[in-house]
């Protein structure tokens, strides 16, 4: 891998922060970085990974800031890409949010953090809860911090350090599941996808030994309770503290947690699941005036789940104006800048049906060029319900201390 | 910039440092270094506050030293006298009895790029290396890599390799994974890290401990080891088999590299293994991170190359969605392009369908292409599709449909008479240049189908005046003297109009000389005119060979999770075989540790050949026809044979460009990825002896066998040759690797 020098830049493409971990490639390079994004952009074939001369620039962009890689060699991209999401992501866990704004303030901490995720152009210590163990926004807690000695056991365990103590020991375990739907106008579902997440929130002492059940199906068939209700995960990740080995073997999901909020592990199912929002509309258009959108939402799930916080993004043409709604439940408001009308309904009972018309003036002069139709996009969450019928059956925790803690389990399901 | 020049805002600074009393307060004298480094960071010069910020190193305060050590890091190679001073402070933070304040000075002494430092160097580094901070160890670890690399040329401490060896023992994972890169880059001469037995089977061992940074580059390294035996193989993919599956997709993509290489031998691993990872490039595929989502992307092409069909029932995952950016739609295109099978055509076509009106012309255009592309397999519903799109009277669309047509009936033949029923009406719509010679070579080819081809070439030759591309105007050219041939009384009259107008009026030169040679080429008569241009008007062959399908997984599975594939094969090779940087390049980099740019470094030497070859000058271009050369060869006997390092593939183009800086000529050279690979090589020195060399490679990782023949004996001329030859072969060999 070995990235020569990190950037972090403006939207104008004038470096904010640079770091140049080797050496190899000068600083002044980056200055051809911004003319290269703009002429692909104008060509119509921009790409994560530009090069000039020699160097490549591996980049994202987040918020208003290009983050950019530079290297000689014919590296790794994946592992750069995620490093630099990796960056994005401790930056966030700083300052809340990544932006210009946030960078120019802790300018220090940054130049700070940047010198720990990575020496010589390898990553290092990249665990943000480590970091933040001797790199405070303060500052003043340093000396303490790092003089930790390293653990001298031979198996020591990187993402979590010892000595943690709690007065209330707890586990939060969130099975979050998102829904990606995407349904034709004649409605024959295209594509459907659900992808879910195991969250945990730990706050347990010591080195706390875990243990997940859930209701998988293969486990159920190995030990011969094929009758119970079960899921069938798909293409299953595990954080890197879960024992694969274990889990090959006996499907048992064991680990030692980090300390605080994590991901467990995630899962994909492909199994077609009808969509938990239906969504109909009709759109009549009345040359040079008006035009007139109905959408017909309907709850497709059980009667005793409520959907919360559902939000219809409706887009309407560019030069629409004056519009005027009615919904039998919920509320719409019109945004202008992005061309939608947003319909929220704060709560939503399954088998329900909702009704939204709206009503817009257009100017008689039309536009030439053709839009696009963007397709009509559904936000919302289900707590206490999973498509997939995932359920945890147990979590065991085991100490040495042998105290007492509580797991508590949330499901939600949300739109992706 | 505001503060350029503040004579006065550097002054007050100094007088903050100097303060008495600011020193005394711990968190003023921070503030006074933080407004310094604000400063520096606005652009301003602070060089002058050197000694100042050094003594403020000096104060026990961690935080004020990690903001001077930026400070010094930054002004040292513009005050090398001065920054001695702040080694002095720094090798006595390395003493300090907090393992934090030791590493960051370690680093930050070693992140001093300046001459002359690593004999400062050198002990702190070796008690950092036995520190008992893990802390300490890592910064150490790269540090000897950093200060490795300041000192060039000079001769490797092997005691210091045998230390950083014993320390791949390690308690600390990153102090393992660190102690690999450094060896890496210490010992590039000589070819890298050794990973034997013992090594490789600590790594594999540890690989749990190992974050996903460290877990992706030990399976990078250990791409070195051959294991012995069957069941060492298949101990090791086994021990591994977890990486597969792991939620960072850099393991997953560094892990299917190292089972592929491994399993080069087994055919049926390698396809057990593509199948196995399908899940996981697929969950790549459809992340969050475009940037991931691209990466994966490409892989999935590349595994579609070997593998026709492999994602084929998952076609519905490379649909695009609305608010992805272009990039990854068209790439998703291209896959879909790729995996397209009898079952899913009709939903992959109708997908593609919804992609030609999009708002996006690049898209638009993408997507009938690809169109234009699936045609060559199942042609008539597409040339259906294409069709209909033409009936849109879309500029954008027409344009694009009538070049997929044109390329398409150079393909299929058998499509041509639908094509030409779908071409009249369609001549208005094309403004573009590349639309329009498409619309005009088939008009020309096949105009005797097209009823109104005649009158449509008519319109073009009236409107020729003001016709911008002269592109356009060379088509209409042969189109028109091609359509004589067939459909004589139509044309007459306009063809001469065009050749009229092109000998006469024409300012373009090319345009007016291929007017001038149809004009003479047509006074010579008919019969040759159609001798000359009667050419094939179809090539079904060509399909064949443009889609090379079923390339092995060997070739390129060395190839894969590096950029290579990111940046796809044809524009990978134009990337990596662009000449070396220009020199202006090289020397825009003002760091002396300039030692990774084998290419720049390669370039000169082979450059400094010419003057010290003394009895030897190679006369540039001189050139050897193959024939010539095949009897000069057969008739001489080798006088020379050697074999050199080679690692990896071979890259044809920077091989011929390499030499011939050196005035060595290629006369024949197998393809990128041919095994064995073969060159044959030519050069004439001033007394006119001729050089000629084979160059064989018998498979990727082999020794490049090279024996040379010479027209005369002189032996002292073959050695200045042959170590020329040396250089330059060495120098890419370096590229390559």
């Amino acid at each position: 891998m070995a990235a020569s020098a990190l950037f972090i830049l403006d939207l104008k493409g004038k470096p904010l922060i640079s770091r140049n971990y080797k050496g190899d490639v000068g600083l002044g390079e980056i200055e051809h970085f911004m003319g290269l994004v703009l002429q692909r952009e104008e060509e119509g074939a921009l790409t994560p990974l530009l090069t000039h001369g020699k160097v490549h620039f591996l980049w994202i962009k987040h918020a208003n800031l290009y983050l950019v890689a530079t290297t000689k060699k014919n590296g790794n991209a994946s592992l750069v890409y995620s490093f630099l999401y990796k960056v994005v992501e401790v930056f966030c866990e700083y300052f809340k949010e990544l932006e210009e704004e946030s960078i120019r303030d802790n300018f220090v901490i940054v130049y700070e953090l940047l010198d720990e995720l990575m020496d010589f152009g390898f990553p290092q210590t990249t665990d943000s809860k480590i970091l933040q163990e001797y790199i405070t926004q303060e500052g003043n807690k340093l000396e303490t911090g790092k003089s930790r000695v390293p653990t001298t056991v031979t198996n020591a365990v990187s993402w979590r350090s010892e000595g943690i103590k709690y007065k209330k020991n707890e586990v939060f375990i969130d099975v979050i599941e998102s829904v990606n739907l995407l349904v034709s106008a004649n409605g024959s579902v295209l594509l459907s996808e659900v992808v879910g997440t195991i969250k945990l929130k730990v706050f347990l002492s010591g080195m706390p030994e875990l243990r997940l059940g859930l209701n998988d199906r293969v486990l159920f068939e190995l030990t011969g309770r094929g009758k119970n209700k079960s899921v069938e995960l798909e293409d299953v990740k595990f954080h890197q503290c879960v024992r694969l080995s274990r889990f090959d073997n006996d499907r048992t999901i064991s680990f030692i947690p980090p300390d605080g909020d994590f991901e467990l592990m995630s899962y994909r199912l492909n199994t077609q699941v009808k969509p938990l929002i239906w969504i109909e509309s009709v759109i009549e258009k009345f040359s040079h005036s008006r035009v007139e959108i109905m959408v017909k939402a309907k709850g497709q799930f059980k009667k005793q789940s409520v959907a919360n916080g559902v939000e219809i993004a409706v887009p309407v043409p560019s030069d629409a104006d004056s519009p005027k709604f009615k919904t039998s439940a919920g509320s719409a408001r019109y945004l202008p800048e992005r061309n939608l009308v947003i319909w929220t309904i704060k709560s939503f009972p399954g088998g329900k049906e909702h009704l939204m018309r709206a009503h817009f003036g257009l100017p008689s002069v039309e536009k030439e060029e053709e839009e696009g139709r963007p397709p009509i996009s559904v936000r919302f969450e289900i707590p206490y319900f999973t498509v997939s019928g995932i359920q945890v059956r147990y979590m065991k925790i085991i100490e040495k201390s042998g105290y007492q803690a509580l797991p508590w389990v949330r499901y939600i399901t949300q739109s992706g | 910039m505001p503060y350029l020049g503040g004579e006065e805002a550097l002054r007050e600074l100094r007088r903050a440092l100097a303060n008495p009393h600011v020193q005394a307060d711990r968190l003023r004298y921070r503030a006074a270094v933080l407004r310094v480094i604000r400063h520096m960071a606005q652009g301003a010069d602070v060089s002058g506050l050197f000694p100042e910020m050094v003594k403020a190193g000096a104060a026990p305060d961690a935080v004020q030293k990690k903001l001077v050590s930026l400070y010094v890091r930054a002004q040292a190679p513009r005050q090398p006298q001065l920054a001695l001073l702040a080694v002095n402070s720094l090798r006595k933070d390395c003493a300090h009895p907090s393992p934090a304040v030791r590493g960051l000075a370690l680093r930050s002494m070693c992140g001093l790029r300046m001459p002359g430092i690593q004999e400062y160097l050198q002990q702190p580094l070796l008690s950092g290396l036995r520190d008992k901070a893990s802390y300490v160890r890592r910064a150490a670890v790269l540090g000897c890599a950093k200060m490795v690399k300041l000192q060039g040329d000079a001769e490797v401490d092997g005691a210091l390799v045998n230390e950083l060896y014993s320390l791949l023992r390690d308690q600390d994972p990153i102090v393992v994974v660190n102690c690999l890169r450094a060896l890496e880059e210490i010992l590039k001469k000589e070819g890298g890290v050794v990973i034997n037995k013992p090594i490789a089977h600590h790594l594999l061992n540890r690989m749990a401990d190992l974050d996903q940074w460290g877990q992706s580059e030990v399976l990078t390294f250990l791409l070195r080891y051959r294991p012995r035996s069957e069941e060492e193989l298949f101990d090791i993919l086994n021990l591994l088999d977890g990486c597969l599956k792991s939620s960072s997709p850099s393991v997953v993509m560094a892990a299917t590299k190292l089972f592929l290489v491994l399993a080069r031998e087994y055919p049926h691993v390698q396809a057990d293994v593509l199948v196995r990872v399908k899940g996981p490039l697929l969950s790549a595929c459809t992340s969050e991170s475009r940037e991931l989502c691209f990466t994966a992307l490409c892989h999935v092409r590349q595994i579609l190359g070997s593998l026709p069909g492999h994602f084929s029932s998952h076609y519905k995952k490379f649909f695009c969605s609305y608010s992805e950016p272009h990039y990854i739609k068209c790439q998703k295109m291209e896959v879909l392009c790729e995996l397209v099978n009898d079952e899913n055509v009709q939903q992959v076509l109708e997908e593609l369908k919804g992609y030609c009106t999009d708002v996006s012309v690049e898209l638009a255009q993408g997507a009938i292409f690809a169109i234009g592309n699936i045609a060559r397999t199942y042609t008539d519903q597409c040339v259906g599709i294409l069709t209909e799109l033409l009936g849109l009277q879309q500029e954008h669309i027409t344009s694009a449909v009538v070049q997929a047509f044109r390329d398409l009936v150079w393909l299929c033949p058998q499509c041509t008479d639908a094509v030409c029923r779908a071409l009249p009406s369609c001549e208005d719509a094309v403004q573009d240049s590349e639309g329009k010679q498409a619309l005009i070579w088939l008009l020309g080819t096949h105009g005797e189908k097209v009823p109104n081809a005649p009158y449509v070439l008519e319109d073009f030759v009236e409107n020729v005046k003001s016709e911008m591309f002269p592109a356009v105007k060379m088509e209409l050219l042969t189109a028109l003297v091609r359509l004589f041939l067939s459909r004589p009384a139509e044309c007459q009259d306009t063809l001469g109009r065009l050749l009229y107008y092109c000998i006469e009026e024409e300012m373009d030169m090319a345009v007016r000389d291929r007017g001038l040679f149809y004009y003479r080429l047509l006074q010579s008569g008919v019969e040759e005119v159609k001798r000359v241009l009667c050419s094939p008007k179809s090539d079904p062959s060509l399909g064949l060979l443009e889609d090379q399908t079923e390339r092995p997984v060997n070739t390129w599975a060395s190839e894969f999770n590096t950029l290579a594939p990111v940046y796809g094969r044809e524009r990978w090779v134009l990337v990596s075989a662009r000449p070396p940087a220009e020199p202006s390049h090289a020397c825009s980099c003002t760091d002396s540790g300039n030692r990774d740019s084998l290419i720049s470094e390669g370039n000169k030497e082979v450059l400094k050949v010419h003057p010290d070859t003394g009895s030897l000058t190679l006369i540039p271009d001189v050139y050897l026809t193959a024939e010539q050369f095949e009897k000069t060869w057969l008739s001489l006997d080798t006088s020379c044979r050697l074999s050199l390092p080679w690692g990896g593939t071979v890259q044809p183009d920077t091989v011929q460009t390499a030499l011939h800086v050196v005035h060595i000529q290629t006369v024949a050279m197998s393809r990128a990825g041919a095994w064995p690979w073969k060159a044959y090589l030519s050069a004439q020195d001033d007394a006119g002896g001729l050089f000629l060399t084979e160059l064989l490679l018998e498979a990727a990782d082999a020794e490049l066998q090279v024996s040379v023949k010479q027209s005369e004996a002189r032996p002292e001329a073959l050695q200045t040759f042959v170590s020329a030859l040396r250089t330059v072969m060495g120098a890419v060999a370096g590229l390559g690797s």
